[in-house]
C-alpha cells in the first residue's frame, strides 16, 4: 500500500466531487466537446431511436400504446392507413369502397407482396387477420376495434369483403388504426409467439428484442418499394428519464429522441447539429368538473372557472409555449374538428358569474390527477389562479392505479366523490366519435368510459348516435360540428390546451416522420452526410 | 494497573455528561456538524418569519432567473424564490427525518428489548418477521408502502419509519443481550423485580447511548429516502417547498438554470452530511470500547 | 458445515412459503385494477373484461390464491399480464445486468472503502483521518439521482467520455457502478475504519508496537486481518442489497435490471410480477445471508487471534 499510490486515487475521487459542483453552477458556459457535432453513421449502422419506455407487445392487436406502435410501423402495415395530416390513404390494399349506409366495404389488395417470412399476401391472410381481431374469445386488447364486424368474405385471390353487423361511419379509421396491421398467418397459426417475434409486411424485419434494453430492425429485402428502406437497421432504446434521453442526443449516441420534455427544448436549441421539431399533437388537456355535484351543477359556475384560468399562461408555464390553446373539446387534427370561441381569461366575469350562482366568496373543492411532475405542476397552477377568483383547490395527486380504482370503480354516480378531474383526451382513430363519445355520451360514465364529467345531454347523445349510422363525412361533419357546439357551451370541462409533440434528431437525420398521433413513421428515414 | 487506578479515580468525579462532552469537544469535524445542525434547527423555527417571499408565490415574469441580489438563489419554474423556499422547507425536511426515524426507532427498541428479553419463542417470532423485513432494500420497501398508501408527506413518513424498525430491533437485541448477561441484572432478577421493572430501569438506559447513535445516522439516511421517492412521483406533493421534491423537479433544468438544482441539493447534501458526521463523532464519543 | 448449511437451507423453506403468502397479500393490497392501468388510456370496457378474464382477475381472491400457489409449487411463476410473456424469463432476462452491475459496484466500494477506512483508522482524529471520512461520508450523502445525473452532465455530456446509459461494454459500467457504489463506498470505509480501531487496541498490537515492529507490519499482518472480519460481513450484505438492483440508478442509467422492472411492475400492477420479485429479493437476501455466516465462522476470529499472538 503505497501511500503516494493512494493519495493519487482519492484526489482523483475528490475531482469527481469537485468537478461535479462546479459543473453545476458553470455549465452554462459551453465546452468545445459538448458542442462538436454528432458524426453521422453510416447505412450498415443505422439509426438509433431514444424512446421514454419500454415497449409491451409486437403483436399490434393486442397493442395499446403508441410506442409499441411506432417499432410496430416499421415491421407492419394495414390495408389502410394515415399520411402525415391524418389523411387515410390504402397501403396494402390498391383501393377500398363502402356501400351506402357503411355496413359493407370491399378491398381490393396490392399484389406481389409477401410477408418476411415467405408468406404471400392475399385475401385469405387478410381474412385470417380480421377474423382473429374480430374473434371475442381471442381476448385482443384491440379487438374493439372490430367488434362490429360480422362476416369477412374471400371474394377473389385479392379481394376482401367486410360485412358489419350496424352501420358504422368512421369503419376506415379503424383499419387505418396501427392496432389493424396484418400479421403472416404463419405467425397466427403458430399462435402465442407473435409478441415476441413480429412477421409483417413493413420496410423492416424483426432482428431482436431486449426487454428494457434494446429492440433491433433491419431493412427487409424484399420490401414493394424500390429503394426503400433507406437504412440497413434501427434500433430503439427505452430510456425513462428524460434528461437522459436529451444528453443522449447531446452525445451523438441517439439520432432521433421522442418525447423531448418541453423545459428542455432550449438545452437542444444551443446543441450544434441537432434540430428540435414540434407540432400539434391530438391531445387535449382538460380538467372536468362533475356536473352531477354542487357547485358544478350549475353551468355558471362551470363557465366561471372556464374564465378564471388564463389559457395562455397555461401555455407558457407548464408547457414553455409549446402547446396551443385548444378551440374544441377535439383538437385541430382530428376528423370533423370545429373551432368555437375561447373563453378569454377574464377574472372579474369569472367573479360576476360566481355572484350570480350564489358564491360570491368562492368556494372550496378538490381535483385529483396523476402524481408526474407535469400533471402537479399543472394542479398547482389551477390552484394559484381559481385562487384569484377566492376558490380553493386542494390538489390531490394519485398514483395511476388508485386513481383508476377511485374513478372508475364506482358504479353509481350519486356515488362518485370526484370533483373535479385533470384529464387528457387523443383519440387514436384520429375521428370525432371517438374523440366525443366516450367523454360526453351519458352511456360514457365510468365505468363504461371516460366521462369523468357526468355530463349528461339528450342533443349531444342524439347528434353522437347519429354521426355513428352514417359513412356520408358532410352528414357526419354537420352533426359533430353541433356536438361540439353544445358541449363547449355547457362547458362540463375547463378547455385548455393542444400540446404539441415534441422531437429532436440530429441533422443528418431526414425522413423520419411522427404522426400528429405519436406514432413514427420510418419507411422513408435515411442518413444523409454531407 | 498503577495506570488503570488514576483511570478509575478520574472517572468517578466527573459525571457520565461531563465525560462524554470533553471526549465529543475532541472531535472537532463532528463539533462543527453538531453546531451546524443547530443552526438548522433554529432556522427551521424561525425560517418562515425571516424568509424574504411567500413560498408558494409565483411570479411569472421571473421564471428560472438566476441568483440576485434580488433573489438570493434564484427562482423556480414557477418564479418562486428558492432561497425562501429553502428556508420554509428547513422545517419540513427536518420533521421528515426526525419524526420517521423516532417512530421507526420506538417501535424497534420495543421489538429489540422484548426479543432479547425474554429470548426463546417471542425472540424468534419477532426476529424472523425483522428478517423479512430486512430482506428488502429500504428503497423497494419504501415504494410498496407508498403504492398501498398513496403518495404524500404524512405517508413518506410511514414508510420510512417502518423500514427503520428492524434496523433499531436488531441492534437494541444485541444490546440487551449482552447487558441481561451482565450480574446485576440477574442480581435485580433474582431479588424477585418484576420483568418491566428490570427493563424499564436496567435494560434500557443500557441501551440508549446505542440508541442515540443510530438514531443519527438514520435521519440523514431517512432524508435521502424521502428525496428519492419525490423523484419517483411518490414523494411530497411538489408545491410543499420540500426539499427532494424541490431538487427532483428541478431536474430538468439542470442544463439551462443548474441553481434550481444546486440550491436544495446543497441543502441535503450538507443536512444529510452534518447528520452523519455528527452521528460518528457520538459513536466514537459514546463508545466505551474506542474512548481512552 | 455441511450439515448446518442443509439445516439452514432447510430452514429457509418454511419461511419462504409465509413470504409468498404475504407477497400475494401486498399485491393485492396496492390499489388499482391491472385490466384496467393494462387496457390503455382509451380502452373501451369490453377490452378490459377480457383482459380480466385471460388473466383470471376477474375470479374471487381465494381462487387466485390457489392459483397461484399451485403454480408456484409447480416452479410457475406465472405470466405478465403486460407482456404475456413467463415470468421466470423475464427475471433472468433482468439478473444478469443487475448482477454485473452489482459487482461493478462492489468493485469500487471496497476499493474506495477499504483504502479510505484503513487511511483513517491509521491517522486517527489527524486531518487525514478527518479529509478522508469526510469524503466518505460525502457519498452517503449525495441524492443518488442527483449524484447520477451530475455525473452524466459531466462525463458524457460535456467531457464525452463515456455513454449516457444503457447496458454495453466495460465504459458503460463506470458510471451507474460509481453512483451505486459510492453509498456503499462510505459504509465500508466506516465499518472498516471502525473495526481497524478496535482492533489497533488489543493487546497483541500493542505488543508488536512495543517489540518494534514496523507500524506498516502491524497494521498489514494482524490488525487487518482481524479487522476484515466485521467488514466481510458488511459487504456481504450490501451485496445482498445491491442484487435487488437499484430502482433509481437504473432509471437514470436507462439500465435493464431488476430494480426498474420491479418499479414497472407496481405501476402496471403486474401482480405475477411483482410477487415473483418480491420471493426472488428474500431469497437472494436469504442465501447470502448463509453465505455470510459461513464465511464468519471460516474467518473465525479466535483462530486468528491465535495465530496473531
Amino acid at each position: 500500500m503505497k501511500l503516494s499510490r493512494l493519495f493519487m486515487i482519492l484526489s482523483l475521487a475528490f475531482v469527481v466531487v469537485a468537478a461535479g459542483c462546479s459543473n453545476n453552477e458553470e455549465s452554462s458556459e459551453k465546452s468545445d466537446a459538448e458542442n462538436k457535432k454528432a458524426e453521422a453513421p453510416s447505412n450498415e449502422e443505422g439509426l438509433t431511436i431514444a424512446v421514454e419506455s419500454n415497449f409491451t407487445s409486437m403483436d399490434p392487436h393486442d397493442t395499446n400504446d403508441n410506442q409499441s406502435y411506432s417499432a410496430q410501423s416499421a415491421i407492419y402495415e394495414g390495408l389502410l392507413g394515415f399520411d402525415e395530416d391524418l389523411n387515410i390513404v390504402p397501403v396494402l390494399a390498391e383501393e377500398y369502397e363502402a356501400n351506402e349506409d357503411s355496413t359493407v366495404f370491399t378491398f381490393t389488395l396490392k399484389e406481389g407482396i409477401t410477408f418476411h417470412d415467405g408468406t404471400p399476401f392475399n385475401a385469405e391472410a387478410v381474412k385470417a387477420n380480421i377474423d382473429r381481431l374480430a374473434d371475442p374469445e381471442s381476448q385482443l386488447r384491440r379487438s374493439s376495434l372490430f367488434e362490429l364486424v360480422e362476416k369477412t368474405e374471400v371474394t377473389g385471390e385479392y379481394e376482401v369483403e367486410v360485412t358489419l353487423k350496424e352501420p358504422f361511419g368512421a369503419m376506415p379509421n379503424n383499419f387505418a388504426h396501427p392496432a389493424a396491421a396484418m400479421i403472416s398467418p404463419k405467425a397466427i397459426e403458430s399462435s402465442d409467439e407473435i409478441a415476441r417475434n413480429p412477421v409483417g409486411t413493413g420496410p423492416f424485419q424483426f432482428t431482436e428484442w431486449k426487454s428494457g434494453d434494446h429492440l433491433t430492425v433491419e431493412k427487409y429485402e424484399g420490401y414493394r418499394e424500390e429503394g426503400v428502406p433507406k437504412v440497413d437497421r434501427v434500433e430503439f432504446k427505452p430510456v425513462p428519464e428524460s434528461g437522459s434521453r436529451v444528453a443522449m442526443l447531446q452525445t451523438g449516441e441517439a439520432d432521433f429522441v421522442f418525447p423531448v420534455a418541453p423545459n428542455q427544448v432550449e438545452t437542444l436549441k444551443d446543441e450544434a447539429g441537432v434540430s428540435v421539431v414540434n407540432k400539434p399533437s391530438l391531445v387535449v388537456k382538460y380538467f372536468s368538473m362533475n356536473t352531477m355535484k354542487e357547485p358544478f351543477n350549475d353551468p355558471k359556475v362551470r363557465k366561471a372557472l372556464n374564465y378564471a384560468i388564463d389559457k395562455e399562461a397555461y401555455v407558457n408555464v407548464i408547457y414553455d409555449g409549446y402547446a396551443s390553446v385548444t378551440k374544441s373539446e377535439i383538437a385541430p387534427d382530428t376528423q370533423h374538428y370545429a373551432e368555437q370561441e375561447i373563453y378569454k381569461y377574464d377574472p372579474e366575469k369569472a367573479k360576476e358569474l360566481l355572484t350570480e350562482a350564489g358564491y360570491p366568496d368562492g368556494f372550496e373543492t378538490t381535483i385529483w390527477g396523476g402524481t408526474s411532475s407535469l400533471k402537479q405542476k399543472m394542479m398547482q397552477f389551477y390552484k394559484q389562479q381559481l385562487s384569484q377568483v377566492g376558490i380553493t383547490l386542494n390538489v390531490v395527486p394519485m398514483e395511476g392505479g388508485t386513481l383508476g380504482d377511485k374513478i372508475w370503480g364506482v358504479d353509481n354516480p350519486d356515488n362518485a366523490e370526484l370533483e373535479l378531474y385533470n384529464g387528457g383526451w387523443s383519440p387514436s382513430t384520429a375521428d370525432a366519435d371517438w374523440g366525443l363519445r366516450p367523454l360526453f355520451s351519458s352511456k360514457s360514465f365510468p365505468p363504461e368510459a371516460y366521462n369523468t364529467a357526468y355530463y349528461e345531454n339528450e342533443k349531444v347523445d342524439e347528434l353522437l348516435q347519429k354521426g355513428l349510422s352514417t359513412a356520408d363525412d358532410k352528414k357526419r361533419g354537420e352533426y359533430y360540428a353541433e356536438a361540439q357546439q353544445i358541449i363547449w357551451d355547457d362547458a362540463p370541462w375547463v378547455f385548455l390546451a393542444v400540446p404539441d409533440l415534441i422531437y429532436a434528431e440530429q441533422e443528418y437525420v431526414d425522413g423520419l416522420t411522427m404522426l400528429p398521433s405519436g406514432v413514427m413513421d420510418l419507411k422513408q428515414a435515411e442518413i444523409v452526410s454531407e | 494497573m498503577a495506570e488503570a487506578n488514576v483511570h478509575m479515580e478520574e472517572q468517578k468525579r466527573v459525571t457520565p455528561f461531563q465525560q462524554f462532552w470533553s471526549s465529543f469537544k475532541k472531535q472537532k469535524v463532528s463539533f462543527a456538524a453538531g453546531a451546524f445542525l443547530l443552526l438548522l434547527f433554529i432556522v427551521a423555527i424561525i425560517g418562515p418569519y425571516i424568509a424574504p417571499y411567500e413560498p408558494n408565490e409565483p411570479d411569472y415574469n421571473q421564471l428560472l432567473s438566476g441568483p440576485s441580489w434580488q433573489h438570493l438563489a434564484g427562482t423556480d419554474d414557477f418564479g418562486r424564490d428558492i432561497f425562501s423556499r429553502i428556508l420554509h422547507g428547513a422545517r419540513i425536511s427536518l420533521a421528515v427525518g426526525l419524526s420517521s426515524v423516532l417512530l421507526g426507532a420506538v417501535v424497534g427498541t420495543v421489538f429489540g428489548v422484548i426479543s432479547g428479553y425474554f429470548g426463546k419463542w417471542i425472540d424468534s417470532a419477532i426476529m424472523r418477521v425483522m428478517d423479512v423485513l430486512l430482506a428488502f432494500p429500504g428503497m423497494l420497501l419504501a415504494i410498496g408502502i407508498i403504492a398501498i398508501l398513496g403518495p404524500g408527506l404524512v405517508n413518506v413518513v410511514m414508510a420510512v419509519a417502518i423500514f427503520s424498525v428492524p434496523v433499531f430491533a436488531r441492534i437494541i437485541r444485541s444490546n440487551t443481550l449482552a447487558i441481561k448477561s451482565t450480574l446485576y441484572v440477574e442480581a435485580t432478577q433474582s431479588i424477585g423485580s418484576s420483568h418491566w421493572r428490570t427493563i424499564w430501569k436496567h435494560i434500557f438506559p443500557g441501551t440508549v447511548s446505542t440508541l442515540i447513535v443510530y438514531f443519527t445516522m438514520r435521519i440523514g439516511s431517512a432524508i435521502l429516502i424521502a428525496a428519492g421517492l419525490s423523484f419517483l412521483g411518490l414523494g411530497a406533493d411538489p408545491s410543499t417547498p420540500e426539499w427532494g421534491a424541490m431538487l427532483s423537479n428541478g431536474r430538468s433544468y439542470l442544463n439551462n438554470a443548474p441553481h434550481v438544482t444546486f440550491f436544495p441539493g446543497l441543502a441535503i447534501f450538507l443536512t444529510v452530511l452534518a447528520f452523519n458526521l455528527l452521528g460518528d463523532g457520538l459513536r466514537d464519543a459514546l463508545d466505551p470500547k474506542i474512548r481512552e | 458445515m455441511l450439515k448446518y448449511s442443509i439445516k439452514r437451507i432447510l430452514g429457509m423453506i418454511p419461511l419462504l412459503f409465509v413470504i409468498s403468502v404475504i407477497a400475494f397479500l401486498f399485491v393485492h393490497l396496492i390499489p388499482g385494477d391491472p385490466a384496467r392501468l393494462i387496457a390503455g388510456t382509451d380502452a373501451t370496457i369490453e377490452e378490459i373484461k377480457n383482459i380480466r378474464e385471460k388473466y383470471g382477475l376477474d375470479e374471487p381472491l381465494y381462487q387466485q390464491y390457489v392459483d397461484y400457489m399451485a403454480n408456484l409449487f409447480q416452479g410457475d411463476l406465472g405470466t405478465s399480464i403486460v407482456s404475456a410473456r413467463p415470468v421466470m424469463d423475464m427475471l433472468a432476462e433482468r439478473f444478469v445486468p443487475t448482477l454485473s452491475l452489482t459487482f461493478a459496484s462492489m468493485f469500487w466500494a471496497l476499493l474506495f472503502g477499504l483504502l479510505i477506512g484503513v487511511i483513517s483508522a491509521v491517522k486517527r482524529n489527524k486531518w487525514q483521518d478527518h479529509l478522508t471520512m469526510f469524503l466518505a461520508v460525502s457519498g452517503v450523502s449525495i441524492p443518488s439521482f442527483w449524484l447520477g445525473l451530475m455525473l452524466i452532465q459531466l462525463f458524457s455530456v460535456q467531457l464525452g467520455w463515456f455513454p449516457t446509459g444503457g447496458i454495453g461494454g466495460i465504459e458503460s459500467y463506470i458510471l451507474p457502478s460509481l453512483t451505486l457504489g459510492a453509498g456503499v463506498a462510505a459504509i465500508i470505509a466506516r465499518f472498516t475504519r471502525s473495526s481497524l480501531m478496535d482492533v489497533l487496541k488489543e493487546d497483541y498490537i500493542r505488543t508488536g508496537r512495543a517489540k518494534g515492529l514496523a507500524e506498516f507490519k502491524v497494521i498489514n499482518r494482524h490488525a487487518l486481518r482481524n479487522a476484515m472480519i466485521p467488514v466481510v460481513t458488511m459487504s456481504g450484505l450490501q451485496f445482498g442489497f445491491l442484487l435487488s438492483g437499484s430502482i433509481i440508478t437504473e432509471t437514470i442509467f436507462s439500465w435493464p435490471g431488476l430494480g426498474r422492472l420491479l418499479i414497472n411492475s407496481i405501476t402496471a400492477r403486474d401482480y405475477p410480477v411483482i410477487q415473483a420479485e418480491i420471493l426472488l429479493f428474500s431469497l437472494e437476501f436469504l442465501l447470502i445471508n448463509l453465505l455470510v455466516d459461513l464465511l464468519y465462522g471460516f474467518l473465525n476470529p479466535k483462530i486468528r487471534y491465535e495465530e496473531g499472538s
